[in-house]
């Protein structure tokens, strides 16, 4: 019960990239095509699933001042096994998403999830919240690397050789840039709170997005101004 | 103090069971690495290379030519010398290095090249690698053809919009055919 709990959070409610607004660095670099979202969010859900169970099974022996610097050197340890094992096995892969592995290890979500999780719960409990959490950054980037290579590219490329060409298309070169991955993020952002706000609207119920992932905590206009109740500037 | 030695411990643990677990998967990838390393290269001396039926992997010649390694790799064909290839690298590239692999023929011409890394913007930068730009140099003879895009008068026309990327592969074309061209009867020996 409890690990169907975990596990699922990470796939909408906590769902790290679009509602945690955590490891943006890789998601926004990385997304530029489907097949280096999968590998990306592959790799960093096998680094998290280890350092979760790790930093779980021994958060009773690690002193509570050198926690960090223990968290820290578990997670480079895994993104290293896993940068050398992709450079072995899967060349082409590891060529393409270059320099974004070693980076994995200062992406938040491992350590977020280290800290706010897995030091406090059991390993069975944080493998759960692992999977989870690994899945939905997956499917994160899955989504944004989908959008932004049909549109930006006029392609869509599961693996090498299976690839859909859209037909008729005029790419539009901005989507795999730099801006684009902002752009892109902020509508899937903008779509989640309309489902949201549907849903809440469905059971009666009056819905508020996060608060720090609008701009109504600024009050240079009327839609943020501390007076206006939440569910009035919507 | 207690609690100091405690820390001490502690972290020393955790950082060599750390070690000793990049100790195995180094050794354990090793092999792989270096094996799908040298595919890599094999597949690229094939692509720009004339036929050939020795290996142009172990068949070379290294120089050095200001402080830079060149190393030509030999294509034979019943002993008789068919074309060189080697790697040039463009340092000035729009998004860093291009790393290139040229084919060249034994009567002097460009067999072909095909970019083996780069950075350029995507879109723009990253059409030096495709058709119509890398297929200018098909067949091209080295003595009788300026190395430069036509905006410098040169005999190739440049990427739209990506100037830039098209000069550093042209630049480090024509460095590398000099090179060639100092040692050209040696290279054709090799091997022999």
């Amino acid at each position: 019960m409890g690990f169907i709990k975990e596990l699922k959070k990470g796939l909408w409610d906590e769902i790290p990239v679009f509602r945690v607004v955590l490891g943006m660095c890789p998601t926004l670099a990385v997304t530029t095509s489907l097949m280096n979202g999968i590998g990306m969010g592959i790799a960093a859900t096998f680094v998290l699933i280890c350092s979760n169970v790790m930093v779980a099974a021994l958060r009773n022996v690690i002193p509570d001042k050198v926690r960090i610097p223990a968290f820290i050197v578990i997670a480079a340890t895994f993104t290293t096994v896993t940068d050398l094992g992709m450079n072995g096995f899967a060349h082409e892969l590891h060529r393409n998403l270059g320099i974004f592995i070693p980076l994995i290890v200062v992406n938040c979500i491992i350590l977020g999830r280290a800290e706010a999780f897995a030091a406090k719960n059991t390993v069975w409990l944080s493998l759960a919240d692992a999977i989870g959490m690994g899945i939905g950054f997956t499917i994160a980037l899955m989504v944004l690397g989908s959008i932004r290579e049909v549109i930006g590219n006029g392609t869509l490329t599961l693996w090498t050789g299976i690839a859909w060409n859209v037909p008729g298309m005029h790419p539009m070169l901005l989507l795999i840039l730099a801006p684009g991955g902002f752009v892109t993020l902020g509508l899937v952002l903008a779509l989640m709170n309309r489902i949201e706000m549907k849903l809440a609207a469905g059971k009666g119920k009056a819905y508020s997005p996060p608060l720090e992932l609008d701009c109504r905590h600024c009050v240079i206009c009327k839609w943020g101004s501390p007076t206006t109740s939440k569910t009035d500037a919507l | 103090m207690k609690d100091i030695l405690r820390l001490i411990i502690a972290l020393t643990v955790i950082s060599s069971a750390a070690g000793i677990i990049l100790a195995v998967t180094n050794k354990v990838t090793t092999a792989p690495i270096t094996t799908a390393a040298q595919k890599e290269t094999v597949e690229a001396l094939a692509a720009v290379l004339p036929p050939f039926d020795n290996d142009p992997n172990t068949c070379a010649a290294t120089f050095t030519e200001n402080g830079q390694t060149w190393t030509f790799h030999v294509g034979r064909k019943a002993g008789v010398f068919t074309g060189a290839a080697f790697e040039a690298i463009a340092p000035n590239g729009y998004g860093g290095e291009i790393r290139m692999m040229i084919g060249i023929t034994a009567s002097n011409e460009i067999q072909r090249i095909k970019i083996l890394a780069q950075k350029e913007t995507p879109g723009l930068g990253t059409k030096i690698a495709e058709a119509p730009f890398i297929s200018q140099f098909d067949g091209k003879r080295i003595q009788s053809t300026v190395w430069a895009v036509k905006k410098d008068q040169g005999d190739f026309d440049a990427v739209t919009g990506a100037t830039i990327s098209s000069r550093a592969v042209l630049g480090a074309v024509k460095a590398g055919l000099d090179v060639y061209g100092k040692h050209a009867g040696e290279i054709a020996r090799t091997g022999e």
